[in-house]
Formats: structure tokens, C-alpha cells, sequence
């Protein structure tokens, strides 16, 4: 009986998990192999234990990547989760042409990484990009990002945000819809003033879908690489490089393997571990709510 | 009291500006700025009003043949693509969804867990597999890649529209002697359209769209829309800024017109992707 | 060296390329050539074969029953990708176009060592190629690509700009030069804000030349690290002086080869240094502000070695070569050779591109084409590469690079920049 209905099963199962095993996770356990080893072109691979991840894990230039992606992550996420509650929370509250403010809000969802850079690199163009003349026409201080690494660090978190905010506010805002109004309404029977309302009712109940639309922002930030290295390379003298160039840099510029390889492990680590955290919340049923 | 109303009023209002102006600005200014005379692109302060010329888009057609390639292998990997991973998906979908066990369990978690795995992990033992197999530069292997790196979630959207279909039905249909790929094709596809266009709308919008991948596996016969503009960023002189935006517009309108008709199995698609599992 | 011939390529000519690939493959099966030779390698050096009736292997294709596939990147890439595929077990490639600062021991192990070919199938007056290009292409003494273009570079100016700051000659000294790029930093006439010169920061290219000014260098041809520190912090601070006074563009950090092109086109810069071979392109009526007034002489060293060391510019080199896992390696030497003629390098040379051939410079018909070829062909001989090949080269220049801007940009001495330098390389130099 249990094996007839295996049988019946696995070849629909099947598809979905070849591809898998053959696409992400026999060649992630290569990987494994190649960052134990030091190898190059024309070079045989030889083993090297974990040095590889010493030598990644005492380079200055990976610390310094580390550090951007995660003043990035954290900034840029949080300030999106922000504004995706405000949004929210205004949505809620009744607006006109909501069907059509939400697919306005939606738009960025469907421009590429390529063409969002070509459209930010333009807008805060230092010569003539129509935003940079806007602020110094206010007389206000413009984006020099071309010369700052902060700046450069600022617009690439800019274009970030640009990119996911449709994400974070669905997410929120789905939540936000599945709260019964009947709270609010005993709320406001018990004499709870607005700001009441929205501290013992909407935050605590939106709580799990905005932890969760956090983990998946960390998850997805901590991997960026097209917006930084379409704009800015890492450069100037590196100093806006992130993770994930990094380990390009290794692997495609240096031609490093194993040091590429053990990046890339490192990566994956920390992506399982806030992978962990969200499946743990997931089976904690916690985000009932959310839908 | 009215007071109050009013400045609550005057407050959404300017933040449905401000939300309207954060979202469209930067794709309306480029589009517009593509139909612009050359030297008014750069012109201080902007012109709003100008006579619209289609000159960057002729020059677009003359001068890079390549882009439009691109924008058909981008076409037919994106098909590719979301066939695969929609038929792959339902098949794991239908299976998570009528039948529970330790090991089925196990499983999807599994799915769930490596969805989270970061692509450019792969990309360095990618590239000899793919090279040995002969698909370097093909679009098979960017069909596979991009699908691949989306069955897991396809499987987990299914799952979850296919749980609201009444397990009666496939009974009934069982009952009337269907195979169970008939009442997945007849029965429960059908019901459950509004989830495969959710996946649909995912992988669309992932492969029209996909940099990293494009950038490492293809050289010049796969070669796809995006990779061609990036190409262009590099390679362009200051005086044509006006063709990458033509560019820019083209790679950007079927997939915007597609996500805002498409705007509700997106949002289906993204509270249940990321809320169940 | 990232970009250098990446717009050497002009538009027409990329278009002509397109256009010949596309009626390549509609035509597909109908040709039926009997073999196809796939050839990686950069577009410029697709282009400067010419196609069409001008193609100048028609007549190699038509004896060889055989067509040619190109498959073209941008230098880094290219290089990357070239090493990759001969890594494999077998490449479809039957020649790939290799950059002369890139084969290390271990990777020229991956090639073909042509000696052999050369002895049984000669290339036609091999010694007319310039010996020092064939150098660069002997590796552990075997000889793995024959050389086939050279970028050599040299200083652009701007004769309009410069005349209306009151400048009539163009600089024969480093200090006349940072001097005139000083006062070529101003308001020209037609209202275009002026920055005396334009360089890109992503190439070493340009802090060498400026270290060889004084006398110095990044890495010796015999590998040797910062041979004379002194010259290097001059240099440095010479570029650092030039971006603290303006005189460099401030979005310095983020300019690109192609942006010197574009800048000296409008007119933005009145100084820069490129290939001699960019002078055709920048000179381009169409679009160029300032056709036939932008010219080229040597880049000037300082006056403290003016007439003790010659001015080493830096030159960079291209070798078409035969991967060791390739299937049909007589064909691909059939091309080589046949690339390698008088008659094909001469084609090139007329075509844009810079000839291997000391006898294509004295080519009637080249000089009028090319108004740069004499000093061009002068500055060659005294040219080297902007540093030897060695395995962590990459990585070297990227380090160098790094402290470099970091120098320029005054955010951090000069001094301590070039300690860096040489304190952070050291590692990554050959024992």
C-alpha cells in the first residue's frame, strides 16, 4: 500500500525535485569540495582544509564587504519596512482609486535591476540629472556619489528600496486587511484614542507579517549584486563592494576558487540560519493572521 | 472637528502625491525622456513640453540589432521557462496537497529551505556542468536555471490553492475511472487558474527580468534584453543617452502592462509565498 | 587594461558586424561550408577584418571550405571566459585572442606551443613582427600566440581649447603638462565647463605612465615590485595635485575609459591619454565637436629624466593563440597565418587597427589614413606593457589600483598609499 502509493506519486514529484538536486543542491555540495581546495586555471585542485575560509575570514576586503552589506540590509530594510506600514496603514484607512494607487505602488515590481539602474544613475546624474538639479535648486545638498562612497552606498540602498517596497507593503498591508474590524470598534467602545488602537491592536497582530516580510528582505538584501555592481563596480577603491561582489571578484576576476567557494559558503550559512528563523516562525503558526 | 478633517485630508492627499511620485516618477521620466529630442535630455531645467520624436527608437533598430535579438531570447526563455516551471510545479503542488507523511513533510521543508539558498552560489560549478552537458550559451540551460530557482515556490503556491479545492471532486472523478494526471489536467488545474498565474506572474517577471545568470552563461546566441542594455551603459557615449532610454522602455512596457493586469495573482502570489508553508 | 579597444568599435562597424552575423546564420545551412572555425576574441579585432566585400579572409574562407564563427566579449571578461573554456576537457574553440599580461606559466601550459607550426608552416617574414611583441608571447621559452594588434598609448589634447587658453605648443615635459592641464581648467567660450584632463581610475595603465615620468614603475619587466619608490610617490602626488586643483574631473572614482572618450568629443577635457589608434574616433565629424583638432604627440616625462631614461609609455598587446583542447588545430593555424600576412595586417591597419608589422608603418597609404602612424610607430619602440604576467597580476592591479584612488582622492597620504602598495602586494608577487 505505502509503496503503491510512492509509486503513484514519484514521477509527479519527480520534475521538481531532479531539477533541483541537479540545479542548487549537488552543485552547492561541489562547492563544498572546491572551498577546501585551492585551484585555479591550469592548476589541479589541491587540498587545503579550511584555509580558505581563514584567508576569506581575515581579508580586510571581505570585512569591509561584510560591513556594507549589512549597514545596507539594515538600513535599507528597516526604513522600507517603515514606510511599507505607513503605506499600509494609509491604504487601510480608505483611500480613492485604491485599484489604482496599488498597481502604481506595484510598478517597480516589474522593472529589471538593469533598467532601474539606468533610470536612478540617471536621475541623480551629478551634471544634469533632472533630481540632482531639483535639490540644488532648493539650495539643498545633493547626492555626490560618484565621489562619496557613502553616497554611492546611499543610492544603492535608494535603488534597493525602489525595487522591494511593492513586496514589503503587500505583505504588510495583507496583514493589515486580515484584522477584523470589530477589534478596532471594541477598541474604540473601551475608549482607546487612535494611537491606543494602533499599539495594542494593529502592531501586535501585523507583528508576524512584518517579522516575516523582514526575514525575507534580509535573506534577499544579503545576496544583492546587480544594483552595486551595475552602478558602481565596488568602487571607488572598493569601498562600496558588498558580499556577493566579492565573491564574484574572486571567482571571476582573481580566478581564485576556493576563496570564491568558501564566500559562497558563507553565504549560504548565513542565509540558512535566517532561513531557520523563518521556518521556526512558520511552523509556530504564528502568522495565522497574516492571510 | 472639520478643521481635523480637512488637515487629515490635506495629509493623505500629499502622501498619495508623495507614494505616486516615489513609484512612476523615475519610469515615466525615462520613457519620456526617450521620446526627446537629444539635446533636450540634458537640457537645464528639464522641458516637460517638447515635440516627441521617435529618433532614438530608429537609431535603437539601426544601430543595435543586438537588443532586439535579445529581447526574443529573453522571450523564449521566459516562455520556456514558466511552461516548465508550472507543469513541474501543479505535479509537486497536487502531490503536497493530497497526501501528508514524515517524509512528504520533510521534503517541502526542504523546498522551502533552498529557495532561500542565494543563486551566485551556483554559478561557479555551474559553469563547467553546463559547458560539458553542450548548453553553454543555449537557452535551455537559462530555461533550467530559471525555472529551478523557482518550482520551489511554484510548489508551495500550488499546494496552497490547490488545498482549497474540495477533495470531493477528485473522488467523484476517480470514481468515474480518470487517472490521476487526467483529474489534475481537467479537474483541479482549472479551479486552481488563479494559482498558476501566480507562479505565471513570478516567473515572468524573474525571467524577463534576470541579470546574474544571463551575464555568466551567455555569450552571444542566448544573450538576453537586459544583459544588451547593460551592455549599452557601458559602451555608451554621452550624446546617446536617448537610445538606452528607448531601450530601457522597450525591455520595461510588455512587463509592466503584464504585472499591472496581472496586479491581483501578485499579490495572491506574495502574501501566500510567504506566509504558508 | 579593461577597455582599452572596446571603442576603437565604431557604431557603423558593430552594425556591419551585426548584420554579417545575422546574414550568417539566416543563410545558416544554404552555405554548407564544409568547417567552421569558432574563434573568441574581442569585437575590435572582428571589425578591423572588415566584412562583406572588404572581408580580408574572403579568399581563406572560399579556399578552406570553411567559415569563421566569432564569439566576442569585453577584455576582462573575454580573457575570463578563454581561460575557462581552455581549462575544460575540450573547447569548441579553435583560437582564442590573448591579452600579453595574462599568460602565466600555468596558463600558457594550457595552449598550444606554436614553435612547431611555425618551423613546418612559417608565417610569412615573421622577423617584420616586432620582436618585442614576440617576447611577450614566449613563455618558459616556448612560443604560445602570435602577436596581432597593439594599443600604444600616447597623450590626446585639444589644439581648440588649448589655443584659447593661450597654450601654442602642447607639453614636452610632465610639469608643462600638469601646468597646462591647470590652465586649460576653466569656462571655454562656448560656455562648457573645462577640466584640464580626464583619466579613468579603474586602469593601471595611467598611475604607471605617471611613475615612468619620474623614472619609475609599478612592477619591473623583471618582476620587480615598486623598483623605485621615490618616482612612484612623485607620480602619485602629481595626480593627487592635479585632482585637489580640479584640473581632474571630481567624478574621478567613477570615470570610465569611455568617458575620456566622450569628454574629449564635447569638449569637457582638453587632455587625456588613450591609444593612438582612438584618434580616428575621436575625430569622428559625427561625434566629435572638435573633428581634425584633437592630436597626439608622446606622453611627456618629467624634466628630471628629460634626456637620462627614455619615456616608457605603456602598450598593451593581443596574440591570437590555439587552445591545447582544441579539435581542428591545423585549421586554426591556417587562420593565424593567414591573419599574420603582410596583406591581412596591412588590411587591419587601414581598418583602425594597431599593425605588429614595423613595415605596415611604412606604408604610403597608412600614413595619409593615419596621421598618428609616425609617432605612433616612434613611441612603440621604447613601449612596454603596463606590467609582466605573473599569477596574481589581477589581484595586483586591483590592490594597487585601490590605494591609488584612495591617494588621489586624499584620502590617504601618498606616502602611506605607497607603503601600502608595497606592503600589500608583496605577498601576491612570484617567489
Amino acid at each position: 500500500m505505502q509503496l503503491q502509493r510512492t509509486a503513484r506519486i514519484l514521477p509527479l514529484l519527480a520534475p521538481v525535485h531532479l531539477l533541483i538536486l541537479s540545479v542548487i543542491v549537488l552543485p552547492s555540495l561541489y562547492v563544498v569540495w572546491l572551498s577546501l581546495n585551492t585551484s585555479s586555471f591550469g592548476q589541479a585542485p589541491s587540498f587545503v582544509g579550511l584555509q580558505n575560509y581563514w584567508r576569506v575570514l581575515t581579508d580586510p576586503a571581505f570585512h569591509s564587504a561584510l560591513l556594507n552589506t549589512v549597514v545596507l540590509v539594515v538600513v535599507a530594510v528597516h526604513l522600507e519596512l517603515a514606510v511599507g506600514l505607513g503605506m499600509a496603514l494609509l491604504f487601510a484607512s480608505g483611500l480613492p482609486f485604491r485599484r489604482f494607487l496599488l498597481v502604481a505602488v506595484l510598478a517597480p515590481y516589474a522593472v529589471s535591476e538593469v533598467t532601474a539602474v539606468v533610470m536612478w544613475r540617471f536621475l541623480f546624474d551629478p551634471d544634469a540629472g533632472p533630481i540632482t538639479l531639483a535639490l540644488r535648486a532648493f539650495g539643498l545638498p545633493t547626492l555626490d556619489w560618484s565621489f562619496e562612497p557613502s553616497h554611492a552606498m546611499g543610492l544603492i540602498g535608494l535603488l534597493t528600496i525602489w525595487l522591494h517596497l511593492p513586496f514589503t507593503f503587500v505583505i504588510v498591508y495583507a496583514a493589515r486587511l486580515a484584522i477584523p474590524g470589530e477589534l478596532y470598534e471594541a477598541a474604540r467602545i473601551d475608549g482607546a484614542t487612535r494611537w491606543q488602537a494602533f499599539r495594542r491592536v494593529t502592531l501586535p497582530l501585523l507583528g508576524p507579517a512584518m517579522l516575516i516580510a523582514l526575514l525575507f528582505r534580509y535573506i534577499f538584501a544579503f545576496r544583492l549584486f546587480s544594483e552595486a555592481w551595475l552602478l558602481t563596480k565596488g568602487g571607488p577603491a572598493r569601498s562600496t563592494e558588498v558580499v556577493a561582489i566579492y565573491l564574484y571578484q574572486e571567482a571571476f576576476s582573481f580566478n581564485a576558487f576556493g576563496p570564491a567557494a568558501a564566500t559562497a559558503w558563507i553565504m549560504v550559512l548565513a542565509s540558512l540560519l535566517l532561513a531557520g528563523a523563518y521556518v521556526l516562525l512558520l511552523r509556530r503558526g504564528g502568522i495565522s493572521h497574516a492571510h | 472637528m472639520r478643521t481635523e478633517r480637512l488637515l487629515i485630508g490635506a495629509g493623505k492627499a500629499l502622501a498619495v502625491i508623495a507614494i505616486l511620485f516615489w513609484s512612476l516618477f523615475p519610469i515615466l521620466f525615462i520613457a519620456m525622456s526617450s521620446l526627446k529630442p537629444g539635446q533636450d535630455i540634458f537640457a537645464v531645467p528639464p522641458k516637460w513640453l517638447f515635440a516627441p520624436t521617435f529618433k532614438h527608437y530608429a537609431e535603437l533598430w539601426r544601430s543595435w540589432g543586438v537588443f532586439f535579438d535579445g529581447l526574443l531570447n529573453s522571450l523564449l526563455i521566459t516562455v520556456g521557462a514558466t511552461l516548465l516551471a508550472i507543469v513541474a510545479s501543479a505535479c509537486a503542488g497536487y502531490v503536497y496537497s493530497r497526501n501528508s507523511g514524515r517524509w512528504l513533510g520533510a521534503s517541502l521543508l526542504g523546498l522551502i529551505i533552498i529557495r532561500l539558498i542565494p543563486p551566485i552560489v551556483v554559478t561557479l560549478p555551474l559553469f563547467p556542468i553546463v559547458n560539458a552537458l553542450g548548453l553553454s550559451d543555449t537557452h535551455l540551460a537559462l530555461i533550467l536555471l530559471y525555472a529551478t530557482f523557482f518550482v520551489s515556490l511554484g510548489t508551495v503556491l500550488m499546494r496552497t490553492f490547490m488545498d482549497q479545492i474540495p477533495r470531493e471532486l477528485d473522488e467523484a472523478a476517480s470514481i468515474d475511472g480518470a487517472s490521476r494526471m487526467t483529474i489534475l489536467r481537467k479537474v483541479i488545474l482549472p479551479l486552481a487558474m488563479p494559482g498558476v498565474l501566480a507562479v505565471a506572474v513570478f516567473v515572468i517577471v524573474f525571467s524577463w527580468n534576470e541579470f546574474l545568470f544571463a551575464f555568466i552563461f551567455t555569450a552571444t546566441k542566448a544573450k538576453t534584453a537586459p544583459l544588451v542594455i547593460s551592455e549599452m551603459i557601458g559602451s555608451i557615449d554621452g550624446v546617446d543617452w536617448g537610445i538606452l532610454f528607448a531601450a530601457a522602455t522597450v525591455q520595461l512596457v510588455p512587463v509592466l502592462v503584464f504585472v499591472v493586469f496581472m496586479n491581483r495573482y501578485l499579490v495572491a502570489g506574495l502574501t501566500a509565498g510567504s506566509t504558508k508553508g | 587594461m579593461s577597455k582599452m579597444p572596446a571603442t576603437t568599435l565604431t557604431r557603423r562597424g558593430f552594425i556591419a558586424g551585426a548584420a554579417g552575423t545575422g546574414a550568417l546564420l539566416a543563410a545558416g545551412p544554404g552555405l554548407a561550408a564544409g568547417k567552421t572555425l569558432n574563434v573568441l576574441s574581442h569585437k575590435v579585432h572582428q571589425t578591423v577584418l572588415g566584412s562583406g566585400d572588404a572581408d580580408l579572409l574572403k579568399e581563406w574562407r572560399k579556399a578552406n571550405d570553411a567559415e569563421i564563427a566569432f564569439t566576442t566579449f569585453d577584455s576582462n571578461p573575454l580573457q575570463d571566459r578563454l581561460f575557462r573554456e581552455v581549462s575544460l576537457k575540450e573547447t569548441e574553440y579553435g583560437v582564442g585572442y590573448l591579452i600579453d599580461n595574462r599568460p602565466t606559466s600555468q596558463i600558457a601550459a594550457l595552449f598550444e606551443p606554436l614553435d612547431a607550426y611555425q618551423s613546418k608552416d612559417a608565417i610569412e617574414d615573421f622577423g617584420d613582427i616586432a620582436a618585442g611583441l614576440v617576447q611577450g608571447m614566449t613563455v618558459d621559452g616556448k612560443l604560445i600566440g602570435i602577436p596581432v594588434r597593439h594599443a600604444t598609448q600616447g597623450l590626446f589634447y585639444n589644439e581648440a581649447l588649448l589655443e584659447e587658453a593661450g597654450i601654442s605648443a602642447p607639453p614636452t615635459t610632465l610639469e608643462e603638462l600638469i601646468e597646462q592641464a591647470k590652465k586649460t581648467t576653466f569656462t571655454a567660450k562656448a560656455g562648457t565647463p573645462v577640466t584640464g584632463m580626464v583619466l579613468a581610475s579603474d586602469l593601471a595603465v595611467f598611475p604607471v605612465m605617471f611613475a615612468r615620468a619620474y623614472g619609475g614603475d609599478f612592477v619591473s619587466p623583471d618582476l620587480k615590485l615598486v623598483p623605485n619608490r621615490e618616482a612612484l610617490e612623485s607620480g602619485l602626488a602629481a595626480l593627487r595635485g592635479m585632482f585637489e586643483s580640479g584640473s581632474l574631473p571630481r567624478s574621478y572614482a567613477t570615470t570610465k575609459n569611455d568617458d575620456q572618450v566622450t569628454w574629449l568629443q564635447q569638449g569637457r577635457a582638453a587632455f587625456t591619454v588613450l591609444p593612438f589608434a582612438r584618434g580616428a574616433q575621436l575625430n569622428n565629424a559625427e561625434q566629435s565637436k572638435f573633428p581634425g583638432r584633437i592630436k597626439a604627440v608622446e606622453f611627456p616625462g618629467s624634466a628630471a629624466i628629460k634626456g637620462k631614461v627614455p619615456m616608457s609609455s605603456v602598450v598593451e598587446a593581443w596574440a591570437m593563440s590555439i587552445p591545447k583542447n582544441a579539435k581542428d588545430k591545423a585549421l586554426a593555424w591556417s587562420f593565424i597565418r593567414e591573419v599574420s600576412s603582410k596583406r591581412v595586417t596591412l588590411g587591419m591597419a587601414i581598418n583602425g587597427n594597431g599593425p605588429v608589422r614595423v613595415s605596415s608603418y611604412a606604408d604610403a597609404g597608412l600614413k595619409a589614413k593615419n596621421p598618428l602612424a609616425e609617432v605612433e610607430a616612434k613611441v612603440l619602440k621604447t613601449a612596454r606593457g603596463a606590467f609582466p604576467p605573473f599569477p596574481e597580476a589581477a589581484r595586483a592591479q586591483a590592490t594597487f589600483l585601490e590605494e591609488v584612488q584612495l591617494a588621489v582622492l586624499g584620502r590617504k597620504p601618498v606616502k602611506d598609499a605607497v607603503s601600502a602598495i608595497i606592503e600589500r602586494v608583496k605577498p601576491m608577487m612570484p617567489a
